[in-house]
């Protein structure tokens, strides 16, 4: 009974997929979104859960991958999908030497480097306007021609199933085993023969790479960029789904990410209140559950694999630690 | 470029440069005895600024007056805020509490900033002046409202040196920061430290709040950008030392000035003023990742 | 072991995904009754990182605009609702906002926005659907240049503003200007402008950008006081809260509004209820712009909306708020002409607009010379005027430029005359 809740999520997936044409345009656009924040969701959690680098520069990432597609789009009139994996490789590079110079830096001082590196990024981005276009925003090509956002919907759909299908297989691999080490104690992984630097540097280079990939489609899916895609309240946007979803596992980031956009566009009516309320939700998550919302019902889910009909194993709500998925 | 202008340059650096370190105070305090880097730390400055407003403008309090209503009050607020949020800091059941702080304090401050916006209106604000009018000194023009900023923020960040220095609560604060175990041993209750170095931070914040309102009046987002001149100053000052704070706060107060004032490029000098800041702090961690005149400080576990 | 872990990421976002689909289709519309409302969507910055400021003024003035359209008996018998959607100025915000405005909503058109970055990313959700969408205080050149049928525009653009700015400081006779815009759409499409209009009259000038979020200016300042020769002019571009540490510390230091050099602030915030209140004396001979009538040329139809708005918000309203009033109006107007909700006949109604409102009478152009006349008001009212008391109202500032306009001899008051 192990495959059930890969053959439920599957079949889900397919259902899911083949009704999307039904969906209305409205919500193929918050669907999008939320993979866009999906794809950044799972890197981030990469980064800050399982290694335990809380770098604030992640949105800016995916702000460089966007605007390095757009440009060189626009200078060298490549293939809109070669300018979106020159953002993924920019962004990979850069997000290992940034990687490499924070190694020595901990919690609280890499988290301000970060910060810093973001703010660098965006004043640059909006003082060189007559490269970058600025706050004026700079216009990019779009993926697809068709009035319709359902070919983004799927484009969207396979970018995060891939994303998701390498992250997964590296948490999964030996080198997963390594990061999880370094997060729970640095010196004690290196004393016991992890290669802390690498991992360190491998883990901000891949998911700088992933973040990079999710700005490169927004960029051609959205049409225009702006300095905003990467400033501090998207970074803030992240944290708070991240968190509420569960910072730990891959699943629980993505569906964090999903709920939170999504409940965004549902209390649209309330307005300027819908900010501080996730602000709080985010505070409750961390005080009293902070694993995140979602994580009790992922475990709970996948136990439905192994539970005897007859004795299903009463959950406890909020395991403290868990192993990855 | 005459002496003159530089001159002009280096007063006018000297004044923001200690109203900056006023806020970099309540960060670096914060950190020496929880350990933890307050990303709400621009956002209680904020509320500082409004609380002290709204004293003013309802209760007919003189500046000065409304400056320590404000600061008592965000004193008191901050205490339940740390006792609401930041009790698992302390227990030994909490693990990775570097992070657990960061998260917090972060979403704290993404809560506060956009609460402000609903509670305060989007519309500037801008109390009444402590003294209308503005003191010349050959060329140099600086109004009255930076000099009370800069004269009062000297006095709190000195009353502060003293208080840890002289007094026996000082004595016990500064202890708990160098090692709580130490502390514990001697007869200090650390706990009750944690609620009153976050509130006197809160109240430092506070206090820069009301003095800058006059200068450069009240936004709900006014806090951004100050919180991260905050962090370049304790990354420059070190973690936890209120004097390397002065020092820093200064340094940052006149290179950002002179960045300005000298940078080749006139079209760009001024937008990467900000960027420039950022910049040092960030070649400063590469160099010294615990800060500059840090001394390296225990983890709390 | 690991190809089962596998298979568990290669699908775990679909039950999310089938989430989103069941509640979506519980949420799809439901298509509206010859009773119902009709709904007008309204887009704008309404919490930051936007100029939300402004956007609240806009918000204000197109509630009243529905309240009066609805006191009348509303528009084909129906009332009129305005559906408002804050986009924080940010363009994903602004085209999930216009997605959900046409495609939940089942708006019949959309006023709206602030920010023309925003703006661009709606009007591209409006074309796709036909819905017609009035831009209410964006000035940047390509929304009506891209001559979209759906897009119409109430605002002067940078081309009408920033070309006044220019040619009134040739004739003020400023040789010399500084420039600082803040680094915004609106600030960087004020300075494209208005530098080729400068370079046109052999004004020399030195151009400074600025993040928005400085509120500390003395160094920059400085470095203008030192500048040799003397400027005799500063202009600023800001919209937003910068704008009023930078008129208090520029005249503080001595540098403008002075004797010697003039002051100019373009985007708004001049005009602004909280002017005063935040820079006291130092507004005194700012120049500024009125994205509205002069209160000579004042019609019925302004004095009625001042009125309603002083008694309703208890200040003066905004350029801003003027622009999205009629707004309001102009759409209403061309519901009832079109007799129809129809997008296609809407914007065919729009067309023949001619109409006097709040700022005048209203025609759109049809032209596409140059281009960026296309469904634009091209009479839209620009005037510069020059405070010369502190605490005055925008509206009884003198007014310097256009000539034809003017209401005193001077083009420009010299501080200290």
């Amino acid at each position: 009974m192990r495959w059930l809740p890969s053959a439920i999520l599957l079949v889900a997936a397919a259902l899911a997929l083949a009704n999307a044409g039904r969906l209305s345009s409205y919500w193929m656009h918050v669907a999008i979104i939320a993979m866009y924040y999906a794809i950044l969701a799972a890197s981030w959690s990469l980064l800050a859960g399982y290694v335990g680098l809380f770098s604030l520069s992640h949105v800016a990432f995916a702000s460089i991958g966007g605007y390095t597609s757009a440009l060189l789009i626009q200078w060298r009139h490549l293939p809109i999908p070669v300018g979106m994996l020159a953002g993924v490789l920019v962004c990979g590079a850069l997000g290992g030497a940034i990687g490499w110079v924070c190694l020595r830096m901990s919690g609280p001082y890499l988290a301000i480097f970060t910060l810093g590196f973001s703010e660098i990024v965006r004043i640059t981005i909006s003082t060189e306007d007559d490269v970058t276009a600025g706050m004026a925003g700079l216009h990019t090509d779009g993926l697809f021609t068709a009035a319709t956002r359902l070919p983004y919907v799927y484009a969207a759909f396979a970018l995060l199933a891939v994303s998701l299908l390498l992250m997964g297989a590296l948490v999964r691999s030996r080198w997963g085993l390594f990061l999880r080490a370094i997060r729970e104690d640095e010196q004690a992984a290196a004393a016991s023969g992890v290669a802390v630097a690498r991992c360190r540097i491998l883990a901000f280079a891949i998911a700088s790479g992933f973040a990079g990939l999710a700005g490169g489609f927004y960029a051609h899916y959205i049409g225009i960029m702006t300095p905003s895609v990467g400033d501090l309240d998207e970074m803030a946007k992240l944290v708070v789904m991240t968190v509420i979803g569960g910072m730990e596992r891959l699943p629980t980031a993505v569906g964090g990410a999903f709920v939170v956009q999504v409940l965004l566009e549902l209390l649209r009516e309330y307005g300027q209140w819908r900010l501080p309320i996730f602000g709080v939700i985010l505070l409750l998550t961390m005080r009293f559950a902070r694993n995140g919302l979602i994580t009790p019902f992922w475990l709970q889910f996948l136990r439905l694999g192994e539970a005897r009909v007859s004795a299903l194993p009463a959950a406890p709500t909020l395991p403290q630690k868990e192993p990855g998925t | 470029m005459s002496w003159d202008y530089l001159f002009v340059q280096v007063t006018n650096g000297a004044v923001i440069g200690v109203i900056y370190a006023l806020i970099a105070v309540g960060v670096t305090l914060i950190f020496s005895i929880l350990k933890i880097v307050n990303f709400a730390h621009g956002d209680l400055y904020m509320l500082g600024g409004y609380c002290a407003y709204y004293v003013i403008e309802l209760l007919g309090f003189p500046p000065l007056a409304a400056m320590a209503v404000s600061m008592v009050a965000l004193f008191v607020g901050a205490i339940v805020l740390e006792r609401l949020l930041l009790t698992p800091l302390y227990s030994d059941a909490t693990e990775r509490k570097d992070e657990y702080g960061l998260i917090v304090t972060f979403g704290l401050a993404y809560f506060l900033r956009n609460s402000a916006v609903i509670a305060f209106g989007p519309f500037p604000l801008k109390p009444p002046s402590f003294i209308p009018g503005v003191q010349r000194i050959g060329n140099v023009i600086v109004t009255n409202d930076r000099l009370v900023a800069g004269l009062v923020g000297l006095a709190l960040i000195g009353g502060l040196l003293y208080f840890m220095k002289r007094t026996i609560w000082g004595q016990a604060l500064d202890a708990v920061s160098q090692s709580r175990d130490a502390a514990a041993i001697v007869g200090i209750n650390a706990r009750r430290f944690n609620s009153f170095a976050f509130g006197f931070g809160a109240a430092l914040a506070a206090a820069a709040g009301a003095l800058v309102a006059p200068i450069f009046s009240l936004a709900p987002d006014m806090g951004v950008l100050p919180n991260i001149h905050a962090y370049v100053i304790v990354i420059l000052g070190g973690m936890g030392s209120v004097g390397g704070s002065i020092v820093a706060g200064l340094l940052l107060g006149e290179s950002e000035n002179l960045f300005t004032a000298f940078f080749p490029d006139p079209t760009r000098a001024f937008a990467y003023t900000n960027a420039f800041g950022v910049l040092v702090l960030m070649l400063v961690l590469m160099v010294r990742p615990q800060g500059l005149f840090g001394r390296r400080h225990l983890r709390m576990e | 072991m690991r190809v089962k872990g596998r298979w568990h990421v290669t699908v775990k976002l679909a039950v999310l995904l089938a989430a989103i689909v069941m509640a979506s289709s519980q949420l799809a519309g439901t298509p509206a009754k010859a009773a119902d409302p009709i709904k007008v969507g309204w887009v704008g910055p309404l919490s930051p990182p936007g100029g939300y400021a402004e956007g609240a003024l806009m918000k204000q003035a197109a509630e009243i605009a529905a309240e009066e359209v609805n006191a009348k008996g509303g528009v084909l018998g129906r009332p009129i609702q305005v559906v408002f959607a804050d986009t924080r100025g940010k363009p994903e915000e602004g085209t999930a906002a216009a997605e959900r405005l046409i495609s939940q909503d089942k708006v019949v058109a959309i006023t709206g926005e602030f920010h023309s970055s925003v703006f661009l990313a709606e009007m591209e959700v409006a074309h796709k659907a036909g819905v017609p969408i009035i831009a209410v205080d964006v000035w940047a050149l390509k929304i009506t240049a891209k001559g979209y049928p759906e897009v119409f525009r109430v605002a002067p653009n940078q081309a009408l503003i920033a070309a006044k700015y220019g040619d009134w400081m040739a004739a003020a006779g400023f040789k010399n200007v500084a420039v600082v815009y803040e680094k915004t759409d609106g600030g960087q499409s004020g300075r494209d402008v208005l530098l080729p209009v400068l370079d046109k009259h052999g004004i020399k000038y030195e151009v400074v950008g600025a993040d928005p979020a400085s509120t500390e200016f003395t160094a920059q300042i400085e470095r203008f006081k030192s500048h040799q020769p003397p400027f005799d002019f500063f202009m600023a571009f800001y919209s937003e809260a910068g704008a009023y540490p930078m008129v208090s510390q520029s005249h503080t230091l001595g540098f403008a509004p002075t004797a010697r050099t003039g002051f100019a602030n373009s985007g708004g915030p001049a005009v602004d209820p909280t002017f005063w209140k935040n820079v006291g004396q130092a507004g005194r001979y700012v120049v500024t712009e009125i994205v509205g009538l002069p209160k000579n040329a004042w019609n019925a139809k302004t004095k009625a909306f001042v009125a309603a708005y002083k008694k309703k918000y208890n200040q003066t309203p905004s350029p801003q708020a003027i622009e999205n009033y009629d707004a309001m109006l102009v759409l209403a107007d061309a519901i009832t002409r079109a007799k129809s909700t129809d997008g296609k006949a809407i914007i065919a109604a729009l067309e023949k607009t001619d109409i006097v409102l709040g700022r005048g009478r209203y025609t759109f152009s049809t032209s596409h010379e140059p281009d960026w006349a296309y469904h634009q008001f091209m009479s839209a009212p620009v005037a510069l005027v020059q405070f010369d008391k502190v605490d005055q109202e925008a509206e009884d500032a003198p007014i310097i430029w256009p000539r034809d306009i003017a209401d005193v001899k001077y083009t420009y008051l010299k501080p200290g005359q």
